[in-house]
């Protein structure tokens, strides 16, 4: 059955492109939630790419690849909280400059880099045996998908665990809505956000080399193309709870897989209107349109000890 | 958002205390750039040389400066309105690609008008088109309370998309192309060229006439007073008597509209053609414009003429020292993090110096 083998490749294909926003999805639902945005996790997810792709190429360990991918993504974190948590500048201004300043030097390091023929470096393994990988479906989807895939699935129940199931995930969700209060309990409403933005560094750099390292293998000038956005989407859509954001990350996901295929095959409806779904659902939740969400109270707002 | 405190865009208005602090932020940008092209093993005194030469010196440097610096300062002026009214408008990319498209739908009709005409319609229908593109996320922001700031990067995409889809397949699209693009549009929709043998249109002109125009609207006339009311204390504002969500409404659809001539003095000034992907993240660059101005259009001329000139110079840097034009990005995202860096300590210097004044004001608490 041909147009079976079809519907499993482009399942396959959703699978494998919804895991890098699932995994940026995670520390996006934790920025998001501590009260800080964080558009500059397109910038880290292009930088652990590049990182990523780096370490591997140079000693083949993928281990350390994706360790080096969230050291990258959370240094540049760490920037975006000293300046918008300690600082308190604009959030969005900050981010916007971090996605510029990681798109200039991602290309300047790869045109240093990676100057001689293109050469694929070690990817995430393919850790199934080969009969788990032969079960019909579930074998070419799942068990047939490198490791990072499976992190991506294992992340967002984990982060859901700690953010509804323990004291310290109830402090980052009452930090975005009511600082003041967490203050007021003790709590320091810095470091909540500090480790809320970290988080969103360290995931979104590893989401960039599960970007790079799942089946490509090398660095591509600007390959995230707005992932990082759509996972600002998958956020909304998700209404910040890591599970329901990784659900939403892959029907974006199997969109793009879809339209990938409506552009190869061809179709009635023009491929880009495929690519705007995540956007235009996204503005339809916020508008109240689909569902009903809104924004933690905070997010986007500094915290001043000092202002009444 | 819901809270209104969060229209104060914090971080931004205590920028407007001086000039100085964006110079000292872009020193320290050229200073880190320095050394990254150290790294890279070429002279940053020769670079910067070949780019302040790219950039200033010359006809052919001046009229590409100016080029690069239209929309940047159409972008800036648009962003820049939005933050006097206490609104972040991320959607100047989009938009720009609405209003070229809008621009470029007039632009390829044979109109049989006088070319003055023809131009005049293309470039206002830029403006409609980059004004309809920021309506759904101006109604929802002044009207429902929702955050303009995801709904208008969301559009963004919507837009890039949108004019891919109008010149691959879509009713604007030429047939074979080597690249999805519209049809050359017709001569007399073009605006006209300012030095012969360059590319110096006058879309720089209508710019730089806006941004006069803005600064005297902000600052002398009731609609531009109304703005600043808003942007300062929308609560004051709307204890007034001001009905600030209509306020907020128009001044994000005139934001919205500057985008948009953004891009129709780009299509009809420079390309000629709507193409594909054809603004590239200048909505993006113009966030760092305005940002630099602290929204004041007469200082987002001279942060155009800056970021317009880096981008003209970075082509020369690179062919004469071998450091490619993405040095010009970095630059530039290293000047917007130093100011909004910078910008605080200025704030904590005035806090201190108002707290020696008046020792009364309490502070400590638990949260401090």
């Amino acid at each position: 059955m041909i147009s079976l083998s079809v519907f499993y490749d482009w399942l396959a294909a959703s699978v494998r492109l919804a895991a890098p926003l699932m995994i940026v999805g995670v520390g996006g639902s934790y920025t998001e939630r501590s009260g800080v945005f964080n558009i500059g996790m397109e910038g880290m997810m292009l930088t652990g790419a590049l990182v990523s792709v780096a370490v591997s190429a140079l000693n083949g360990n993928v281990l350390l690849a994706a360790l080096c991918s969230m050291l990258a993504g959370f240094l540049m974190a760490l920037g975006h909280a000293y300046l918008t948590v300690t600082r308190r500048a604009n959030q969005i201004v900050s981010g916007a400059a971090i996605n510029l300043f990681a798109l200039g030097l991602t290309n300047l390091l790869n045109a240093r880099l990676f100057d001689g023929p293109r050469t694929r470096v070690a990817l995430y393994p393919i850790l199934a045996p080969e009969p788990l990988r032969e079960i019909p479906i579930l074998g070419q989807v799942f068990f047939s998908q490198p490791v990072i895939v499976w992190v991506a699935f294992l992340m967002p129940f984990i982060a859901a665990w700690v953010m509804y199931r323990t004291s310290w995930g109830l402090n980052i969700r009452a930090v975005g809505e009511h600082s003041r209060a967490v203050a007021t309990a003790g709590l320091s409403v810095v470091q909540l956000r500090y480790a809320g933005v970290l988080l969103s560094g360290i995931f979104a750099g590893l989401g960039g080399s599960a970007l790079a390292l799942s089946d490509l293998g090398y660095f591509v000038p600007n390959m995230t193309a707005g992932r990082g956005f759509i996972v600002l989407a998958a956020l909304v859509v998700g209404r910040w709870n890591p599970i329901v954001v990784a659900a939403a990350s892959l029907l974006f996901g199997a969109g793009d897989a879809l339209q990938l295929r409506v552009q190869t095959f061809g179709s009635i409806i023009p491929y880009q209107f495929l690519v705007m779904v995540p956007y235009i659902l996204t503005i339809a939740v916020l508008a109240g349109v689909v569902g009903k969400t809104s924004y933690p109270k905070e997010a986007g707002k500094a915290y001043n000890p000092e202002e009444e | 958002m819901a809270d209104r405190e969060a229209l104060r865009l914090p971080g931004l208005g205590n920028l407007l205390l001086t000039g100085v602090r964006p110079l000292i932020a872009i020193g320290l940008a050229f200073l880190v750039g320095a050394v990254m092209i150290l790294a890279a093993g070429a002279n940053p005194l020769e670079a910067y040389a070949a780019l302040l030469s790219g950039a200033l010196v010359g006809v052919a440097s001046i009229s590409n400066t100016a080029v690069r610096m239209a929309p940047l300062l159409l972008g800036g002026l648009g962003i820049g309105l939005g933050f006097k009214a206490g609104v972040l408008n991320v959607g100047i990319e989009g938009q720009i690609y609405a209003g070229g498209a809008a621009a470029a739908a007039i632009g390829l009709i044979p109109l049989p008008v006088p070319a003055w005409i023809h131009v005049t319609l293309a470039v206002l229908a830029g403006f409609l088109g980059g004004a309809l593109w920021g309506f759904i996320p101006a109604y929802l922001r002044a009207y429902r309370n929702v955050n303009e700031i995801v709904t208008t990067l969301m559009m963004n995409y919507v837009g890039i998309y949108f004019v891919s889809f109008l010149v691959h397949t879509g009713p604007m699209a030429e047939k074979d192309a080597f690249y999805p693009m519209s049809p050359p549009l017709m001569p007399s929709s073009h605006l006209p060229i300012l030095i012969k043998g360059t590319s110096l249109h006058t879309g720089i002109v209508m710019a730089l006439v806006l941004a006069i125009v803005a600064h005297f609207v902000l600052q002398y006339t009731p609609f531009g007073f109304r703005t600043r009311m808003v942007g300062a204390n929308p609560d004051a504002a709307r204890y007034a008597g001001l009905n600030v969500g209509r306020q907020i409404f128009l001044v994000m659809l005139v934001s919205a509209g500057f985008g948009g001539l953004a891009g129709a003095g780009e299509v009809l000034g420079l390309k000629l053609r709507l193409f594909d992907f054809f603004a590239s993240g200048v909505g993006y660059d113009s966030i760092a414009v305005a940002l630099m101005a602290a929204g004041n259009p007469l200082g987002i001329i001279l942060s155009a003429v800056f970021f317009g000139g880096l981008k003209a110079g970075a082509n020369r840097m690179q062919i004469v020292v071998g450091i490619e034009t993405h040095m010009a990005s970095v630059i530039q995202a290293l000047a917007v993090l130093f100011v909004i860096a910078i910008g605080f300590t200025g704030q904590a210097r005035a806090r201190r110096k108002k707290e020696k004044q008046e020792p009364t004001i309490q502070r400590g608490g638990a949260y401090d």
